[in-house]
């Protein structure tokens, strides 16, 4: 793998927790890699999956989806039907060639701005080991 | 008396074009057989019928840039795509030769299409005289014959071990030398019969059949694929579509087809053939009526991929037969 | 059977019962089928049913939602008809179900008819539709056990990494998007496709990889827990792209991961209209 890799990850945060999460990150002056380019969308169940194969076609070596946890989405059952569509899509993206640990979901609320670093640093970090997603 | 190269000769000339030129021939692909550049002789397939795709890929190709566009300083420079390589086109059946020629009437009157005229300068075209005829072939009712050369450089027959060879052109007679060529006593064999659709008039019946049922009946089945358009030697609609990243732009064409359900919807979303049997109407009074009107011929050479690949059956040959009953003349 | 059906489909059309039955005829080829549409009950005579008779005629359906028709299906068929009618793009009221027991179809094209069943009859677990207003046919006495379900799919599975790469990218390459494979599925039936959206422009114009890639995968992922495995896709495709190894492995996938199979009943719940608090699906653990 070249040196001086970046992994260029978009990440898809709910507004209401992840992206609050992400929020006191910053405030909290808790660094994490810059690597990620964050889109805020209402929810994460509004996350259209062909947002994800887009991504992964203009060049994103990674895809973040992070919404609330399971019981907490604001919109209440938004994370309920993303969680059955990303499994699904995962899946069908790892069989295509985009290996499943490029494409992750994770639950971040808006008072977890430590775990949202943890988890951009530890996705940022298996992404500049797996290298460049190799372009069709 | 006629001139014959050996097959050894044959080869060994190829060998030597895919060196300075790209060399397109049908070879065989995890798919169907289809025309594509070679890098070397051995995967040039002599033996088949026709290609799934006719060669006009090659002149008028399924997607091509047409030019960039990029703002620069508050100037605007415009790059025109060009075509660099010389090209020799081997294996193409005297009906696809009718179908480029078809094309040349659309796409070189003036003011000619700049690519597709390239495309066409910078390339020869070695033909190759049918051996037999497939079920789903018609082209003497579209008048071409299984060994007409009128439409290529060089045409190829085989003929026992060697090919007869007529060098048609200039172009053709600059790309084969002489030295490889043998003069022979070998006849060239007569060529196979195509079963014969009747064809003639067409044109005045169509005129005729505009509003006739048998459209709308027709249509229930079809699909409205793009698959008859785009196997179609002469079939040549496309979309265009600006793609802009960063300030640059790229003018890309595409091939479209005249049975998408979208394709005359109009901004503000009015579609004048909305409906499945006006498009598919639409399909065959150009084929038989509206481009002989233009252009003085019917724009189909009688290949039959469309026979072979449509999902449901819409058969040109049947169509044909069909409205000439209907315009009352007395047809198998 | 041939008059089994005929007397039916005219019965059909001279009670009113129907204004139309879509079923097969023999085409130009002499020996393969193609659809046909009876508008009168003398045209009854030229239906057949047989194993050449492939294609998946509930699509034209959606072409006569305001009239009555009758359609013949063959089993698969019928989970596409309950899909339909599960989604509400077909009202049970207008269409009169004349269902085949199907021997199997066998791998077909113009001037090509084989002895070879098709893949998908191989592995096929229903003979008899699953629902019918009328039945023809006797079901079989016995039956020799179907062909592994995934077998095939189990193979791209298995392959590393950079093999499932380069097969799925020449797939992705052969692809001209004439859309066939989208103009014959009954399940896909949107009026305006997503690939001919322009805001946003998800996928553009251009006849080649990478955009064949999203053409092809987000159509897999649109039929997920909804294609009906009939398969007319693949056999309809001019590259002979292997598109159900896209769609069985999602059809696996969902069995697995829902225990939810399309077409079984037209009043299921369908996997992604609903949610289990509990399930976790290997996701944020």
């Amino acid at each position: 793998m070249a040196v001086g890799y970046q992994p260029r990850i978009v990440g898809c945060l709910c507004n209401w927790c992840s992206y609050a999460g992400a929020d006191l990150a910053g405030t909290s002056r808790i660094s994490y890699p810059a690597n990620i380019r964050v889109i805020r969308l209402p929810c994460s169940g509004r996350v259209d999956p062909m947002l994800i194969v887009k991504s992964f076609e203009l060049g994103a070596d990674g895809v973040l989806v992070a919404g609330c946890h399971p019981g907490e989405c604001h919109y209440l059952e938004g994370n309920y039907h993303a969680r059955r569509r990303f499994a699904l899509l995962r899946s069908l993206l790892d069989y295509l060639g985009i290996e499943k640990e490029r494409f992750q979901v994770e639950w971040v609320s808006a008072s977890e701005g430590k775990r949202f670093s943890e988890v951009v640093s530890s996705f940022t970090g298996e992404l500049a080991r797996l290298g460049p997603r190799k372009e069709a | 008396m006629t001139q014959t190269i050996s097959r050894k000769n044959l080869l060994s000339w190829l060998g030597r074009l895919l060196e300075e030129r790209l060399l397109i021939a049908p070879t065989h692909t995890t798919g169907p057989t289809l025309f594509q550049p070679v890098s070397t002789v051995e995967d040039i397939v002599f033996d088949f019928d026709n290609t799934a795709l006719s060669a006009k890929e090659w002149f008028f190709p399924a997607t091509e840039t047409l030019f960039w566009a990029e703002a620069t300083d508050g100037r605007t420079e415009l790059v025109p795509a060009t075509v660099e390589r010389e090209a020799v086109i081997f294996g193409l059946r005297p009906c696809d030769a009718k179908g480029l020629a078809l094309v040349d009437k659309a796409f070189l009157a003036e003011p000619a299409d700049t690519l597709y005229q390239q495309h066409r300068d910078k390339a020869v075209l070695v033909g190759l005289s049918c051996r037999k005829v497939s079920p789903q072939c018609f082209c003497t009712s579209m008048g071409t014959t299984p060994n007409d050369p009128t439409h290529v450089d060089i045409l190829l027959t085989e003929a026992e071990e060697d090919y007869i060879v007529q060098i048609v052109t200039q172009k053709g007679k600059a790309l084969l030398p002489d030295n490889l060529l043998v003069e022979s006593e070998v006849v060239p064999p007569p060529p196979p019969s195509p079963p014969v659709v009747p064809a003639e008039g067409i044109e005045e019946v169509m005129r005729q059949a505009f509003d006739s049922p048998y459209w709308s009946r027709l249509a229930d089945r079809c699909v409205h694929c793009n698959l008859c358009a785009y196997v179609c030697p002469t079939c040549y609609c496309f979309d265009i579509r600006d793609y802009e990243s960063k300030g640059k732009i790229e003018r890309v064409r595409s091939w479209e087809s005249c049975q998408s359900p979208g394709f005359t919807r109009q901004a503000g979303g009015y579609n004048p053939r909305a409906s499945k049997e006006a498009r598919l109407r639409q399909r065959f009074y150009h084929k038989l009526l509206y481009f002989p009107e233009d252009f003085g011929a019917i724009a189909c050479v009688g290949c039959g991929r469309c026979v072979q690949v449509c999902p449901v059956n819409i058969d040109i040959r049947e169509v044909i037969s069909d409205i000439q009953k209907i315009g009352g003349r007395n047809v198998p | 059977m041939n008059q089994q059906l005929r007397d039916k489909a005219k019965e059909l059309l001279e009670r009113g019962t129907v204004e139309c039955v879509i079923g097969y005829e023999r085409a130009t080829d002499g020996s393969s089928a193609r659809p046909l549409f009876v508008y009168q009950p003398e045209e009854a005579d030229r239906l057949i049913f047989d194993q050449t008779c492939t294609h998946n005629l509930v699509k034209y359906l959606l072409n006569k939602k305001d009239k009555t028709t009758a359609v013949v299906v063959k089993p698969c068929d019928s989970r596409a008809l309950n899909l339909l009618f599960n989604e509400k793009q077909i009202q049970r009221e207008k269409v009169s179900i004349v269902g085949v027991v199907c021997p199997g179809i066998v791998e077909t094209g113009w001037n090509q008819v084989s002895q070879t069943l098709q893949g998908r009859c191989q592995r096929c677990r229903q003979h008899t539709p699953l629902v019918y207003d009328f039945l023809v046919g006797e079901p079989p006495a016995e039956e020799a056990p179907p062909a592994e379900a995934y077998a095939d799919v189990a193979e791209i599975e298995a392959k590393p990494l950079a093999e499932r790469q380069a097969f799925w990218d020449e797939q992705s390459k052969r692809c001209i998007r004439c859309y066939a494979c989208r103009q014959v599925c009954p399940g896909c039936y949107c009026s305006e496709c997503f690939v001919e959206q322009l805001q946003p422009p998800w996928v553009g114009i251009k006849i080649a990889p990478p955009e064949n890639n999203m053409w092809q995968t987000i159509r897999a992922f649109h039929l997920a827990g909804r294609c009906s495995g009939c398969n007319e896709c693949e056999r309809v495709c001019p590259m002979d792209i292997p598109l159900s190894l896209l769609n069985r492995k999602l059809e696996k996938e969902v069995w697995e991961l829902f225990e939810f199979q399309a077409g079984l009943s037209a009043e299921a719940v369908p996997p992604f209209a609903t949610f289990k608090k509990e399930e976790t699906l290997g996701i944020g653990e």
